[in-house]
């Protein structure tokens, strides 16, 4: 179990982190959002031990993390970092082995990352010669060349073409099934509503919303319905008890219902203007859920 | 893994990737190639012996014998050319194919011809080679049989004088190499500092390493390299001057030799400390130069000391220097092989730069840690020293 636990980190009079905290457990895909400058970055930086928190720690197996067990860390930072005139197989096996691993397994490693994704050919290139996609690339082996028993990566799917995001996926879901706890940080919503299990996301130093993707839309506050009916008047439903409309056009309603409201009478209005095309519960996308989470948060601020 | 696995890992890296490094590998042949060229030199302008050519007319091989014998005793070589009259000698010496005629060696009125009175050595040669046939002659007519004169066995009253000399002469190009190095191999440890740095490769690095693991790492590796390259060249220049008898006295070239290697140990720990130190508060390579500067200036002036120590080695300069800590391991060299430095002296200059490496060390290492992971631009001092990993 990969615990942060209250993290506090203040830059002058910037308070970045206030109080962060949550969990990953073993196997679990964690997906970290939040806005541009929001700390994400910080945070991966504290649990690395590149930056040091005012407060709170990061503990892996119910430990903090030392110098020692963080070398059990595959990291990918978010300014990428190789040496540029070291060639491809020698880097990966240099990290292997500063992660503790024998001159012969890191060795053995770094033919079996390069294999894997698709960089056999450029094993003895400097890494300056190489494209950026493969420069990427590299840098995720460079992660992933010691066996890891965490991952943690910053961005690791920026830059990358639509194959390397499914080769990168696939990566890191076999990670998970190995029962690694991984955490990335990402902008692209709709991949981390694809593959993680739990999401967290970050606004204004602290946790606004964490959980998995369902248990977040189960909290979101209000349900939504969407109702179809191609021939109701405009206006239809502002009679019905409990019902607020969100949004309507030509027939296509959003209604926000208050808890306690029966959506059986809803339908009943509904049919009572004549056909209905559409009535469903809407699930509120990872966008959406970002959005209001964020937005929740700014208000209440 | 332990402290040290880290550290042997970097250093094991430093090592191998500059061993393969270009500039490395020229600065190393072109060093090599300067010590072989040097003591060729030495060779060749140490063996060339004065000539002089001597004409001469109605000679005979008691003549000849008599010229190049007296040449020899003046440490002339003497070569003898037989001209047919006193018209051909002018002309040879007008010429310049002979540097001076003999005419009538064994004779009553034996003249020399030279071209003008400054040029005596040829005919001073001529001189006393005419003398010492008429006393041989004179010798001979008496009945008297000429034994050669003794060997003469030199006693020296002071054999360390001429020993001395060689030494300084020794410590002066043994700390022209080991300035070359200095200033090579301290660049190598701060453009690695940078590179680092602006590859941002280091946030890796020190997510499985300490700061201070990373700094030992690259001192250690590129010290061995140093080390290797300072004892490839001491070896080959000791190995090849007594073989080539360009220094006839081995006790006064060894000693110095290892001094010098010695204080190439101490001197690249100091710049090598202060020079990672300085590299890590900047962010490219381009803004290196600046913050080098001071500590190059500092190696400049050790230098500059250790050339007029050579000269004048019991002066006050020489003397304060040897101990200040940054110039001690390039004037203590030359002082040592002058015979000037005492016992008590050498052991102060010694720990004195120990201490001070002590100190460069500790403070440079919380600049280092504080810079480090300052990416963006050239960090200042005081921020480093506050930062520390901030």
């Amino acid at each position: 179990m990969l615990e942060f636990d209250g993290l506090v980190k203040t830059y002058g009079d910037n308070r970045v982190l206030d109080g962060v905290g949550f969990t990953v457990t073993p196997g679990q895909m964690f997906g970290f959002c939040g806005s541009n400058g929001a700390g994400k970055t910080t945070t991966m930086r504290i649990a690395m031990g590149l930056a040091r928190a005012d407060a709170g720690q990061v503990r892996w197996q119910g430990t903090p993390l030392t110098e020692v067990t963080r070398r059990r860390i595959g990291y990918m930072p978010e300014e990428r970092g190789l040496y540029p005139k070291m060639k491809v197989a020698e880097q990966l096996v240099y990290f292997a082995r500063l992660h503790g691993l024998a001159a012969a397994e890191a060795t053995r490693a770094a033919e079996h990352w390069t294999e894997r994704l698709g960089l056999a050919d450029e094993r003895d290139q400097r890494v300056e010669k190489l494209s950026l996609g493969n420069q990427q690339r590299v840098q995720l082996a460079a992660a992933l060349v010691s066996r890891p028993d965490v991952l943690i990566l910053d961005e690791p799917f920026s830059g990358l073409d639509p194959v390397g995001v499914d080769s990168l996926a696939d990566a890191l879901l076999e990670q998970c099934r190995r029962g690694v706890p991984v955490v990335f940080s990402s902008h692209q919503l709709d991949l981390v509503e694809r593959l993680c299990d739990a999401v967290g996301i970050l606004a204004r130093g602290r946790i606004v919303a964490s959980g998995t993707v369902s248990e977040l839309r189960a909290a979101e506050a209000g349900r939504q319905l969407r109702v179809v009916v191609p021939d109701a008047p405009t206006g239809w439903a502002g009679a019905v008890p409990g019902v607020r409309v969100v949004s309507e056009q030509r027939g296509d309603t959003v209604l926000e219902l208050a808890p306690g409201t029966d959506d059986q009478a809803v339908l009943a209005v509904a049919l009572g203007t004549g056909r209905v095309a559409h009535f469903a519960w809407r699930e509120p996308t990872l966008v959406e859920l970002f959005r209001e989470a964020v937005s929740d948060r700014a208000v209440a601020a | 893994m332990s402290a040290f696995g880290q550290v042997r890992l970097v250093a094991g890296r430093e090592m191998s990737t500059r061993v393969r490094d270009k500039g490395f590998i020229v600065s190393s042949v072109v060093i090599v190639l300067l010590v072989v060229g040097l003591m060729v030199f030495q060779l060749v302008s140490g063996s060339q012996t004065q000539t002089s050519t001597i004409g001469v007319v109605g000679g005979s091989p008691q003549v000849e014998q008599a010229l190049v014998r007296s040449g020899e005793s003046v440490g002339v070589e003497v070569e003898v050319t037989e001209l047919a009259d006193e018209a051909a000698a002018r002309q040879a010496v007008e010429d310049g194919a002979a540097d001076a005629a003999l005419l009538g060696a064994t004779g009553d009125g034996p003249q020399v011809v030279v071209q003008d009175s400054s040029d005596d050595g040829a005919s001073a040669i001529a001189e006393s080679a005419v003398g010492a046939l008429s006393v041989a002659q004179q010798l001979g007519e008496q009945g008297v049989d000429l034994q050669p004169a003794p060997a003469i066995d030199f006693v020296v009253l002071d054999p360390r004088a001429d020993g001395d000399d060689t030494a300084v002469v020794v410590a002066l190009l043994g700390v022209v190499v080991l300035y070359g190095l200095l200033i090579l191999f301290g660049q190598f440890v701060a453009q690695g500092v940078v590179e680092e740095k602006s590859s941002r490769v280091v946030e890796i690095l020190l997510s499985t390493m300490r700061p201070w693991q990373l700094l030992t790492g690259k001192i250690v590796g590129l010290g061995l390299l140093g080390l290797a390259q300072l004892i490839t060249i001491a070896v080959i220049g000791v190995v090849g001057a007594l073989a080539l008898d360009v220094v006839s006295v081995p006790s006064a070239v060894i000693p110095t030799v290892v001094s010098v290697v010695a204080w190439f140990v101490l001197g690249y720990t100091f710049y090598a400390a202060v020079f990672a130190v300085a590299a890590s508060l900047v962010s490219r390579q381009e803004d290196l130069g600046s913050v080098l500067t001071p500590t190059t200036l500092l190696l400049v002036v050790g230098f500059i000391v250790s050339i007029q120590a050579a000269q004048d080695p019991g002066s006050t300069l020489a003397t304060v220097t040897s101990f200040v800590p940054g110039l001690s391991p390039l004037v203590m060299p030359v002082r040592m092989a002058a015979g000037e430095a005492a016992g008590w002296e050498i052991a102060t200059a010694v720990l004195v730069d120990l201490a001070a490496i002590a100190v460069v060390v500790r403070i440079g290492g919380r600049v280092y840690s504080g810079a480090l992971l300052r990416t963006s631009g050239k960090t200042k001092l005081r921020e480093a020293l506050a930062a520390e990993r901030g």
